[in-house]
Protein backbone atom coordinates (compact mmCIF):
# COMPACT_ATOMS: atom_id res chain seq x y z
CA UNK A 1 0.00 0.00 0.00
CA UNK A 2 1.29 3.42 -0.98
CA UNK A 3 -0.35 6.52 0.45
CA UNK A 4 0.10 10.11 -0.68
CA UNK A 5 -1.55 13.14 0.91
CA UNK A 6 -2.89 15.68 -1.61
CA UNK A 7 -3.98 19.32 -1.10
CA UNK A 8 -2.46 19.61 2.36
CA UNK A 9 -3.22 21.32 4.70
CA UNK A 10 -6.48 23.02 3.70
CA UNK A 11 -8.67 20.37 2.16
CA UNK A 12 -6.56 17.26 2.12
CA UNK A 13 -7.39 13.89 0.60
CA UNK A 14 -5.24 10.79 0.55
CA UNK A 15 -4.54 8.77 -2.59
CA UNK A 16 -3.94 5.12 -1.80
CA UNK A 17 -2.38 2.75 -4.33
CA UNK A 18 -3.00 -0.93 -3.66
CA UNK A 19 -1.11 -3.86 -5.20
CA UNK A 20 -3.20 -6.67 -6.77
CA UNK A 21 -5.23 -8.36 -4.07
CA UNK A 22 -4.00 -6.04 -1.32
CA UNK A 23 -6.52 -4.97 1.34
CA UNK A 24 -6.91 -1.53 2.93
CA UNK A 25 -9.17 -0.93 5.92
CA UNK A 26 -10.86 2.48 6.20
CA UNK A 27 -13.27 4.43 8.36
CA UNK A 28 -16.86 4.12 7.07
CA UNK A 29 -17.85 6.99 4.78
CA UNK A 30 -14.32 8.12 3.97
CA UNK A 31 -14.17 6.99 0.33
CA UNK A 32 -14.58 9.66 -2.37
CA UNK A 33 -13.44 7.73 -5.45
CA UNK A 34 -11.87 4.39 -6.37
CA UNK A 35 -11.00 2.01 -9.21
CA UNK A 36 -13.97 0.24 -10.80
CA UNK A 37 -12.91 -3.28 -9.89
CA UNK A 38 -12.25 -2.63 -6.20
CA UNK A 39 -14.09 -5.09 -3.92
CA UNK A 40 -15.71 -3.66 -0.78
CA UNK A 41 -16.60 -5.54 2.34
CA UNK A 42 -18.21 -3.82 5.28
CA UNK A 43 -17.91 -5.21 8.76
CA UNK A 44 -18.15 -4.08 12.31
CA UNK A 45 -14.73 -5.52 12.98
CA UNK A 46 -11.57 -6.61 11.31
CA UNK A 47 -11.91 -9.79 9.34
CA UNK A 48 -11.70 -12.68 11.74
CA UNK A 49 -10.96 -10.50 14.75
CA UNK A 50 -13.11 -9.14 17.53
CA UNK A 51 -16.78 -8.57 17.07
CA UNK A 52 -19.65 -6.29 17.77
CA UNK A 53 -18.32 -5.38 21.20
CA UNK A 54 -15.11 -4.06 19.73
CA UNK A 55 -17.09 -2.10 17.14
CA UNK A 56 -19.31 -0.58 19.81
CA UNK A 57 -16.21 0.39 21.73
CA UNK A 58 -14.80 2.04 18.60
CA UNK A 59 -18.02 3.99 18.23
CA UNK A 60 -17.49 5.46 21.68
CA UNK A 61 -14.38 7.13 20.36
CA UNK A 62 -16.35 9.04 17.77
CA UNK A 63 -15.54 6.70 14.91
CA UNK A 64 -18.05 4.96 12.70
CA UNK A 65 -19.51 1.60 13.77
CA UNK A 66 -18.48 0.16 10.45
CA UNK A 67 -15.13 -0.39 8.82
CA UNK A 68 -14.78 -0.84 5.10
CA UNK A 69 -12.25 -3.26 3.63
CA UNK A 70 -11.19 -2.52 0.08
CA UNK A 71 -9.54 -5.31 -1.93
CA UNK A 72 -7.78 -4.35 -5.16
CA UNK A 73 -8.43 -6.26 -8.39
CA UNK A 74 -5.85 -8.19 -10.45
CA UNK A 75 -4.27 -4.98 -11.79
CA UNK A 76 -4.17 -3.26 -8.40
CA UNK A 77 -6.19 -0.13 -7.83
CA UNK A 78 -6.49 3.41 -6.50
CA UNK A 79 -8.57 4.65 -3.64
CA UNK A 80 -9.19 8.29 -2.66
CA UNK A 81 -10.20 9.02 0.92
CA UNK A 82 -11.16 12.25 2.70
CA UNK A 83 -12.55 13.45 6.01
CA UNK A 84 -15.64 15.56 6.72
CA UNK A 85 -13.93 18.59 8.23
CA UNK A 86 -11.40 20.68 6.30
CA UNK A 87 -7.89 19.94 7.47
CA UNK A 88 -4.68 18.03 7.12
CA UNK A 89 -3.69 14.34 7.04
CA UNK A 90 -0.50 12.45 7.68
CA UNK A 91 0.76 8.99 6.82
CA UNK A 92 2.81 7.09 9.36
CA UNK A 93 4.44 3.68 9.09
CA UNK A 94 4.14 1.60 12.24
CA UNK A 95 7.03 -0.71 13.02
CA UNK A 96 6.00 -3.09 15.76
CA UNK A 97 4.63 -0.26 17.87
CA UNK A 98 1.50 1.36 19.16
CA UNK A 99 0.21 4.73 17.96
CA UNK A 100 -2.46 6.43 20.04
CA UNK A 101 -4.87 8.47 17.92
CA UNK A 102 -7.51 10.97 19.01
CA UNK A 103 -11.05 9.64 18.54
CA UNK A 104 -12.45 10.71 15.18
CA UNK A 105 -9.05 11.12 13.51
CA UNK A 106 -8.59 7.62 12.11
CA UNK A 107 -8.89 7.44 8.31
CA UNK A 108 -7.32 4.21 7.07
CA UNK A 109 -4.65 1.59 7.68
CA UNK A 110 -3.08 -1.46 6.13
CA UNK A 111 -5.09 -4.55 6.74
CA UNK A 112 -2.75 -6.17 9.24
CA UNK A 113 -2.76 -3.18 11.64
CA UNK A 114 -4.82 -3.83 14.76
CA UNK A 115 -7.43 -1.25 15.71
CA UNK A 116 -8.62 -1.12 19.27
CA UNK A 117 -10.12 1.29 21.71
CA UNK A 118 -7.79 2.89 24.17
CA UNK A 119 -8.43 4.47 27.50
CA UNK A 120 -6.24 7.27 28.74
CA UNK A 121 -7.99 7.52 32.08
CA UNK A 122 -10.50 10.05 33.30
CA UNK A 123 -8.04 12.90 32.81
CA UNK A 124 -9.06 13.08 29.14
CA UNK A 125 -12.60 14.01 30.16
CA UNK A 126 -11.23 17.32 31.44
CA UNK A 127 -8.69 17.92 28.72
CA UNK A 128 -11.10 18.90 25.97
CA UNK A 129 -10.09 15.76 24.13
CA UNK A 130 -12.23 12.77 23.41
CA UNK A 131 -12.65 10.43 26.35
CA UNK A 132 -11.73 7.48 24.17
CA UNK A 133 -8.74 7.00 21.94
CA UNK A 134 -7.86 4.53 19.24
CA UNK A 135 -4.83 2.31 19.50
CA UNK A 136 -3.29 1.39 16.17
CA UNK A 137 -0.96 -1.51 16.76
CA UNK A 138 1.48 -3.63 14.78
CA UNK A 139 3.33 -3.01 11.53
CA UNK A 140 2.06 -1.12 8.49
CA UNK A 141 0.96 2.28 7.23
CA UNK A 142 -1.78 4.29 8.90
CA UNK A 143 -3.53 7.50 7.76
CA UNK A 144 -4.76 10.04 10.31
CA UNK A 145 -6.66 13.32 9.76
CA UNK A 146 -7.12 16.54 11.74
CA UNK A 147 -8.89 19.90 11.84
CA UNK A 148 -6.13 22.31 10.88
CA UNK A 149 -2.58 21.69 9.75
CA UNK A 150 -0.58 18.89 11.39
CA UNK A 151 2.92 19.37 12.75
CA UNK A 152 5.05 16.76 14.43
CA UNK A 153 7.05 17.53 17.57
CA UNK A 154 9.89 15.26 18.70
CA UNK A 155 9.60 15.26 22.50
CA UNK A 156 12.74 14.69 24.51
CA UNK A 157 11.87 15.61 28.05
CA UNK A 158 8.69 17.58 28.67
CA UNK A 159 6.40 19.27 26.19
CA UNK A 160 3.05 21.04 26.59
CA UNK A 161 0.22 20.73 24.09
CA UNK A 162 -2.94 22.77 24.61
CA UNK A 163 -6.06 20.68 25.11
CA UNK A 164 -7.85 20.08 21.83
CA UNK A 165 -4.63 20.18 19.82
CA UNK A 166 -3.46 16.55 20.13
CA UNK A 167 -3.89 14.38 17.04
CA UNK A 168 -1.75 11.36 17.85
CA UNK A 169 1.27 10.30 19.88
CA UNK A 170 3.61 7.37 20.23
CA UNK A 171 2.98 5.04 23.11
CA UNK A 172 6.46 5.76 24.45
CA UNK A 173 5.03 9.09 25.63
CA UNK A 174 2.72 9.62 28.54
CA UNK A 175 0.76 12.75 29.36
CA UNK A 176 -0.78 14.30 32.40
CA UNK A 177 -3.07 17.27 32.82
CA UNK A 178 -1.27 20.36 33.94
CA UNK A 179 -1.40 24.14 33.93
CA UNK A 180 0.19 26.33 31.30
CA UNK A 181 1.43 29.06 33.61
CA UNK A 182 2.95 29.12 37.04
CA UNK A 183 -0.42 29.42 38.75
CA UNK A 184 -3.78 27.76 38.15
CA UNK A 185 -5.61 31.10 38.36
CA UNK A 186 -3.42 32.61 35.68
CA UNK A 187 -3.79 29.61 33.41
CA UNK A 188 -7.56 29.82 33.51
CA UNK A 189 -7.78 33.60 33.23
CA UNK A 190 -5.31 33.50 30.38
CA UNK A 191 -7.66 31.29 28.45
CA UNK A 192 -5.25 28.38 28.33
CA UNK A 193 -6.93 26.42 31.10
CA UNK A 194 -5.82 22.83 31.23
CA UNK A 195 -2.99 21.70 29.04
CA UNK A 196 -1.51 18.28 28.41
CA UNK A 197 2.06 17.80 29.55
CA UNK A 198 3.87 15.04 27.69
CA UNK A 199 6.79 13.14 29.20
CA UNK A 200 9.21 10.64 27.73
CA UNK A 201 10.85 10.25 24.36
CA UNK A 202 8.77 10.06 21.20
CA UNK A 203 6.73 12.05 18.72
CA UNK A 204 3.46 13.90 19.26
CA UNK A 205 1.47 15.16 16.29
CA UNK A 206 -0.44 18.40 16.94
CA UNK A 207 -3.18 20.15 14.98
CA UNK A 208 -2.75 23.88 14.41
CA UNK A 209 -6.43 24.66 15.05
CA UNK A 210 -9.08 23.14 17.26
CA UNK A 211 -12.79 22.81 16.54
CA UNK A 212 -14.00 24.28 19.91
CA UNK A 213 -12.16 27.57 19.31
CA UNK A 214 -13.63 27.86 15.83
CA UNK A 215 -17.02 27.02 17.32
CA UNK A 216 -16.60 29.83 19.85
CA UNK A 217 -16.00 32.32 17.03
CA UNK A 218 -18.78 31.06 14.78
CA UNK A 219 -21.36 29.87 17.35
CA UNK A 220 -22.68 33.25 18.55
CA UNK A 221 -23.44 34.20 14.95
CA UNK A 222 -25.64 31.18 14.38
CA UNK A 223 -29.38 31.25 14.98
CA UNK A 224 -30.78 28.96 17.60
CA UNK A 225 -33.11 26.41 16.11
CA UNK B 1 13.59 35.24 17.87
CA UNK B 2 12.88 33.10 14.88
CA UNK B 3 9.38 32.99 13.47
CA UNK B 4 7.89 30.92 10.71
CA UNK B 5 4.31 31.01 9.49
CA UNK B 6 3.26 27.55 8.29
CA UNK B 7 0.05 25.98 7.00
CA UNK B 8 -1.18 29.10 5.19
CA UNK B 9 -3.39 30.30 3.70
CA UNK B 10 -5.94 27.74 4.92
CA UNK B 11 -4.64 26.91 8.41
CA UNK B 12 -1.80 29.30 9.14
CA UNK B 13 -0.05 29.07 12.50
CA UNK B 14 3.17 30.54 13.88
CA UNK B 15 6.20 28.49 14.95
CA UNK B 16 8.42 30.60 17.19
CA UNK B 17 11.81 29.89 18.64
CA UNK B 18 12.55 32.07 21.64
CA UNK B 19 16.21 32.62 22.51
CA UNK B 20 17.13 32.76 26.23
CA UNK B 21 15.60 35.88 27.82
CA UNK B 22 13.23 36.61 24.96
CA UNK B 23 9.50 36.96 25.43
CA UNK B 24 6.34 37.37 23.42
CA UNK B 25 2.86 38.65 24.26
CA UNK B 26 -0.02 36.58 22.88
CA UNK B 27 -3.79 36.71 22.77
CA UNK B 28 -5.53 34.52 25.32
CA UNK B 29 -5.87 30.89 24.14
CA UNK B 30 -3.42 31.41 21.25
CA UNK B 31 -0.95 28.79 22.49
CA UNK B 32 -1.17 25.42 20.72
CA UNK B 33 2.00 23.82 22.05
CA UNK B 34 5.29 24.73 23.72
CA UNK B 35 8.30 23.43 25.60
CA UNK B 36 7.24 22.75 29.17
CA UNK B 37 9.94 24.96 30.68
CA UNK B 38 8.74 28.19 29.05
CA UNK B 39 7.11 30.46 31.64
CA UNK B 40 3.66 31.85 31.01
CA UNK B 41 2.41 34.92 32.85
CA UNK B 42 -1.13 36.19 32.56
CA UNK B 43 -1.77 39.91 32.71
CA UNK B 44 -4.59 42.30 32.08
CA UNK B 45 -4.51 43.46 28.50
CA UNK B 46 -2.59 46.71 29.12
CA UNK B 47 -3.84 47.18 32.70
CA UNK B 48 -7.22 46.63 34.32
CA UNK B 49 -9.29 49.43 32.77
CA UNK B 50 -7.62 49.37 29.36
CA UNK B 51 -8.10 45.58 29.49
CA UNK B 52 -11.80 45.97 30.15
CA UNK B 53 -12.03 48.49 27.33
CA UNK B 54 -10.34 46.11 24.92
CA UNK B 55 -12.58 43.23 25.91
CA UNK B 56 -15.88 45.01 25.70
CA UNK B 57 -15.04 47.61 23.08
CA UNK B 58 -12.29 46.14 20.96
CA UNK B 59 -13.51 42.57 20.81
CA UNK B 60 -10.28 41.24 22.30
CA UNK B 61 -9.76 39.30 25.51
CA UNK B 62 -9.47 40.80 28.95
CA UNK B 63 -6.21 38.97 29.51
CA UNK B 64 -3.09 38.43 27.48
CA UNK B 65 -0.37 35.89 28.10
CA UNK B 66 3.34 36.64 28.11
CA UNK B 67 5.61 33.73 27.32
CA UNK B 68 9.14 34.13 28.66
CA UNK B 69 12.15 31.94 28.02
CA UNK B 70 13.97 31.83 31.37
CA UNK B 71 16.09 28.84 30.35
CA UNK B 72 19.56 28.77 28.82
CA UNK B 73 18.44 27.15 25.55
CA UNK B 74 16.25 28.09 22.60
CA UNK B 75 12.66 27.14 23.32
CA UNK B 76 9.84 26.30 20.94
CA UNK B 77 6.35 27.85 21.00
CA UNK B 78 3.49 27.46 18.51
CA UNK B 79 0.73 30.07 18.43
CA UNK B 80 -2.48 29.98 16.41
CA UNK B 81 -5.89 31.59 15.99
CA UNK B 82 -9.37 30.14 16.43
CA UNK B 83 -10.53 30.56 12.87
CA UNK B 84 -9.02 28.91 9.78
CA UNK B 85 -7.19 31.45 7.65
CA UNK B 86 -3.97 33.22 6.89
CA UNK B 87 -1.58 35.05 9.23
CA UNK B 88 0.55 38.10 8.45
CA UNK B 89 3.74 39.29 10.13
CA UNK B 90 4.46 43.05 10.11
CA UNK B 91 7.25 45.13 11.60
CA UNK B 92 6.25 48.47 13.10
CA UNK B 93 8.87 51.18 13.55
CA UNK B 94 7.26 53.87 15.66
CA UNK B 95 4.12 53.26 13.66
CA UNK B 96 0.55 52.27 14.38
CA UNK B 97 -1.82 49.84 12.76
CA UNK B 98 -5.56 49.41 13.27
CA UNK B 99 -6.97 45.89 13.38
CA UNK B 100 -10.48 44.50 13.14
CA UNK B 101 -11.76 42.96 16.41
CA UNK B 102 -10.28 39.52 17.01
CA UNK B 103 -7.47 39.81 14.44
CA UNK B 104 -4.64 40.29 16.95
CA UNK B 105 -2.60 37.15 17.70
CA UNK B 106 0.74 38.13 19.22
CA UNK B 107 3.47 40.77 19.32
CA UNK B 108 6.93 41.46 20.69
CA UNK B 109 6.98 43.35 24.03
CA UNK B 110 7.82 46.75 22.45
CA UNK B 111 4.32 47.07 21.01
CA UNK B 112 1.34 48.48 22.88
CA UNK B 113 -2.30 47.62 22.36
CA UNK B 114 -4.98 50.25 22.67
CA UNK B 115 -8.55 50.94 21.68
CA UNK B 116 -9.73 53.94 19.75
CA UNK B 117 -13.16 55.25 18.90
CA UNK B 118 -13.92 54.09 15.38
CA UNK B 119 -17.26 55.74 14.88
CA UNK B 120 -20.77 54.57 14.24
CA UNK B 121 -20.00 53.88 10.59
CA UNK B 122 -17.53 51.22 11.63
CA UNK B 123 -20.10 49.72 14.02
CA UNK B 124 -22.78 49.41 11.36
CA UNK B 125 -20.15 47.98 9.01
CA UNK B 126 -19.67 45.20 11.59
CA UNK B 127 -16.10 46.34 12.23
CA UNK B 128 -16.92 47.34 15.82
CA UNK B 129 -17.60 50.67 17.49
CA UNK B 130 -14.01 50.82 18.63
CA UNK B 131 -10.91 49.79 16.79
CA UNK B 132 -7.91 48.02 18.14
CA UNK B 133 -4.71 49.96 17.61
CA UNK B 134 -1.23 48.48 17.88
CA UNK B 135 1.63 50.97 18.12
CA UNK B 136 5.31 51.20 18.93
CA UNK B 137 8.44 49.37 17.88
CA UNK B 138 8.32 45.65 17.24
CA UNK B 139 6.82 42.79 15.32
CA UNK B 140 3.11 42.05 15.15
CA UNK B 141 1.25 38.98 13.92
CA UNK B 142 -2.40 39.18 13.02
CA UNK B 143 -4.77 36.76 11.36
CA UNK B 144 -8.03 36.60 9.49
CA UNK B 145 -10.69 34.25 8.23
CA UNK B 146 -9.66 33.27 4.69
CA UNK B 147 -6.72 34.55 2.69
CA UNK B 148 -5.21 38.02 3.07
CA UNK B 149 -5.20 40.51 0.21
CA UNK B 150 -3.18 43.74 0.22
CA UNK B 151 -4.41 46.85 -1.51
CA UNK B 152 -2.52 50.11 -1.88
CA UNK B 153 -5.08 52.88 -1.69
CA UNK B 154 -4.58 56.32 -3.13
CA UNK B 155 -7.57 58.50 -2.46
CA UNK B 156 -10.52 56.20 -1.90
CA UNK B 157 -11.58 52.62 -2.26
CA UNK B 158 -14.68 50.57 -1.49
CA UNK B 159 -14.57 47.43 0.66
CA UNK B 160 -17.45 45.10 1.52
CA UNK B 161 -18.38 45.20 5.21
CA UNK B 162 -16.63 42.63 7.39
CA UNK B 163 -13.65 42.20 5.06
CA UNK B 164 -11.35 44.94 6.34
CA UNK B 165 -8.64 43.41 8.56
CA UNK B 166 -5.89 46.02 8.98
CA UNK B 167 -5.43 49.66 7.98
CA UNK B 168 -3.27 52.62 8.99
CA UNK B 169 -4.87 54.84 11.67
CA UNK B 170 -4.98 57.97 9.52
CA UNK B 171 -7.39 56.37 7.06
CA UNK B 172 -11.05 57.25 7.35
CA UNK B 173 -13.91 54.79 7.10
CA UNK B 174 -17.26 55.89 5.73
CA UNK B 175 -20.35 53.91 5.14
CA UNK B 176 -22.44 53.92 2.01
CA UNK B 177 -24.80 51.85 -0.07
CA UNK B 178 -23.13 49.62 -2.65
CA UNK B 179 -25.12 51.16 -5.50
CA UNK B 180 -28.58 52.60 -5.84
CA UNK B 181 -31.29 51.54 -3.40
CA UNK B 182 -32.46 48.66 -5.58
CA UNK B 183 -29.05 47.18 -6.37
CA UNK B 184 -27.91 47.64 -2.76
CA UNK B 185 -30.83 45.57 -1.53
CA UNK B 186 -30.75 42.86 -4.16
CA UNK B 187 -27.14 42.64 -5.33
CA UNK B 188 -26.10 40.93 -2.13
CA UNK B 189 -23.61 43.68 -1.43
CA UNK B 190 -25.80 45.87 0.81
CA UNK B 191 -23.76 48.34 2.77
CA UNK B 192 -20.11 48.82 1.90
CA UNK B 193 -17.28 50.73 3.53
CA UNK B 194 -15.56 53.58 1.75
CA UNK B 195 -11.93 53.83 2.83
CA UNK B 196 -10.36 57.25 2.33
CA UNK B 197 -6.71 58.24 2.52
CA UNK B 198 -3.34 57.01 1.36
CA UNK B 199 -1.80 53.74 2.52
CA UNK B 200 -1.91 49.98 2.46
CA UNK B 201 -5.00 48.14 3.70
CA UNK B 202 -5.35 44.39 4.21
CA UNK B 203 -8.55 42.55 3.39
CA UNK B 204 -9.72 39.01 4.15
CA UNK B 205 -11.07 36.85 1.35
CA UNK B 206 -13.90 35.42 3.49
CA UNK B 207 -16.10 36.77 6.23
CA UNK B 208 -17.32 34.86 9.26
CA UNK B 209 -20.75 36.51 9.11
CA UNK B 210 -20.97 35.35 5.50
CA UNK B 211 -20.37 31.76 6.59
CA UNK B 212 -22.81 32.13 9.49
CA UNK B 213 -25.47 33.51 7.15
CA UNK B 214 -25.08 30.59 4.79
CA UNK B 215 -25.12 28.07 7.64
CA UNK B 216 -28.16 29.69 9.25
CA UNK B 217 -30.20 29.03 6.12
CA UNK B 218 -29.35 25.31 6.44
CA UNK B 219 -30.01 24.87 10.15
Amino acid sequence: MEAQVLHSPGNSAVKIRLAPGEVCTTEGGAMIAMSGDMQIQTSTHKKGKGGLLRAAKRMLSGESLFLNHYTAGPQGGDLFLAATLPGDMFVYELQQENLIVQGGSYVACEHQVEIDLGWQGFKTAFSGENLFWLHLKGTGKVVVNSFGAIYAVPVEDEFIVDSGHIVAFQETLDFELSKAGKSWVGSFLGGEGLVCKFRGKGTVWCQSHNPPSFGKALGPKLRAR
Amino acid sequence: MQAKIAGGPAFAHIHLELAPGESIVAESDAMASMNADLDMETNFNGGFFPGLAKKFLGGESLFVNTFVNNTQKNRRLTLTQGIPGDIRQVTLKNQSLCLQPGAYICSTPGLKLGVKWAGFASFIAREGLFKLMVSGNGTLWYGAYGGLVDKQIEGEYIVDTGHLVAYPPHMKLKLQLAGGLFSSLFSGEGIVTRVEGFGNVTLQSRSLSGLAGWLNSKL
